[in-house]
């Protein structure tokens, strides 16, 4: 059965206001995760769980939020990640709207490529492949 | 006060469902503080119980070998206190598990009612995710933990045909 | 060991606001198994600290009108660090709502600048005597339990000056 990418948005919207304890209107598509609604890394894995179980699928480690890249030091100089790890980056989350990061990939900003759009994102791509 | 907030296991079926039981007495000298007479299980340590048990069934369901913390609970629902005399019933249902930690759905009853339900994620914490450093071996379930475990002889309690889990 | 799990109030806001202090010392004997080579505080020992603090919120907003206060949910409770012995943790309770029977809060704990434990909870309040009017006497010594514990911990000062601030008539 089809579900529609709004029907996708509410049911996020449902996990993040369980999971984060955050308003209904906090919950936008450009909201940012840890930035805008305050996740910490724990969040991420009851996210991840929560997700799997309201649209029945399986997140296998590091497919949603790449925790391997953006943790390994190999892809970080001076404060910013290197043109490896961004391509590495980049391909291991089609469903993230990069931007210009790739011009000044200051790790401060890495958070900001985690929003509330990039689980909408991700969701809608593993639904349609299923 | 000893840190032991349940005392035996009942039924255990590994990587799926445990049930252990907790009385409570008024021997228990915390409960005289909370409170001076009139003596209440705390629901903190209602919680704590349930913790135990899932602590316990998710260690289990990888041979323990990693450090088993309590990382979150999602929510914690009490319909009821306990007294002295009462057995709460915990049962701990094992929703998720993998390298980096674990998803239990919890329910606490007592005389078969609703007391409580406890859902809680575990993680499994290695050096890196805190700023203290961490002893070298298990912590958590270490030599007076395998004296314990063994004590629960958790491998004689799958649950008979007909039983309820 | 006593289950109190405040050592100071530090702050009180009558209807609003509370900050106390709970140091963890090795002398608490559940250390010994939490955990043996790696003493640190239990988790729910932070909540229950909280659940304690924001209690002393609701005395003091109530003029201690009811005996038995206790947990009723606690909600997206999550651990960031560690508490080893020799730290205190400082807790900030803010009420979103205060009533007769019950209340709601959002808490944050820490050590230093180090964020700890955070958690919104909602409380439950009442006297034994609306169930059982045989009780009112325990209600009575619950109270005045009460009432001399938050002297102690500093409370009663801090509820005297909240008070002159609000009416400096007073």
């Amino acid at each position: 059965m089809a579900i529609s990418r709004d029907e996708i948005m509410t049911q996020v919207r449902e996990t993040l206001v369980d999971a984060l304890g955050v308003d209904d209107d906090e919950v936008t598509e450009e909201a940012t995760l840890t930035g805008d609604l305050g996740a910490e890394s724990i969040d991420f894995l009851d996210i991840v769980f929560r997700l799997e179980k309201s649209f029945n699928i399986k997140i296998p480690r590091g497919e949603l939020f790449p925790d391997d890249i953006l943790n390994n030091p190999e892809y970080v100089e001076n404060g910013k990640m290197t043109p490896a790890g961004v391509e590495k980056l980049k391909n291991a989350m089609p469903h993230a709207e990069f931007g210009d990061f790739g011009d000044d990939p200051d790790i401060n900003k890495m958070p900001d490529l985690f929003t509330v759009k990039t689980i909408v994102n991700y969701i809608e791509s593993k639904l349609a492949a299923a | 006060m000893r840190w032991f907030w349940i005392d035996k296991f009942v039924q255990f079926e590994p990587g799926k469902h445990a049930r252990a039981v907790k009385n409570v007495s008024q021997a228990e000298e915390h409960l005289h503080d909370h409170f001076p007479g009139y003596p209440i299980m705390p629901a903190s340590l209602v919680i704590e119980g349930m913790a135990q048990t899932a602590g316990i069934l998710v260690g289990h369901a990888r041979d323990f070998k990693e450090n088993v913390i309590l990382a979150k609970v999602q929510q914690a629902t009490f319909h009821d206190v306990a007294r002295p005399g009462d057995q709460l019933v915990y049962d701990a249902h094992l929703e998720r598990i993998d390298e980096n930690g674990a998803s239990v759905r919890g329910s606490v009853t007592r005389d078969d009612k609703p007391f409580a339900e406890i859902d809680i994620i575990f993680s499994h914490v290695g050096e890196n995710q805190s700023e203290l450093d961490l002893p070298k071996k298990n912590f958590v379930f270490d030599r007076q933990f395998d004296v314990l475990v063994g004590g629960y002889q958790l491998d004689k309690l799958a649950p008979q045909p007909g039983q309820q889990s | 060991m006593r289950f109190i799990l405040v050592d100071r109030i530090l702050e009180l806001v009558p209807g609003q606001s509370i900050v106390t202090e709970k140091a963890l010392t090795l002398a608490e004997e559940y250390l010994g198994d939490h955990f043996p080579s790696f003493p640190v505080m239990p988790g729910v020992l932070m909540v229950e600290a909280m659940v304690q603090s924001a209690a002393w919120l609701v005395r003091a907003s109530t003029d201690f009108a009811a005996s038995i206060i206790v947990l009723k949910q606690a909600r997206n409770i999550s651990y960031k660090n560690f508490v080893p012995p020799g730290q205190v943790l400082t807790l900030s309770v803010q009420a979103r709502n205060i009533t007769r029977a019950e209340s709601e809060f959002v808490g944050q704990g820490r050590t230093g600048d180090r964020q700890v434990v955070k958690a919104r909870l909602a409380l439950t309040h009442c006297n034994l005597a609306e169930q059982d009017p045989a009780l009112a006497d325990v209600d009575r010594r619950v109270i005045e339990h009460q009432r001399q514990l938050f002297e102690l911990l500093g409370g009663s000062t801090l509820a005297r000056s909240a008070a002159t601030v609000r009416d400096p008539t007073r």
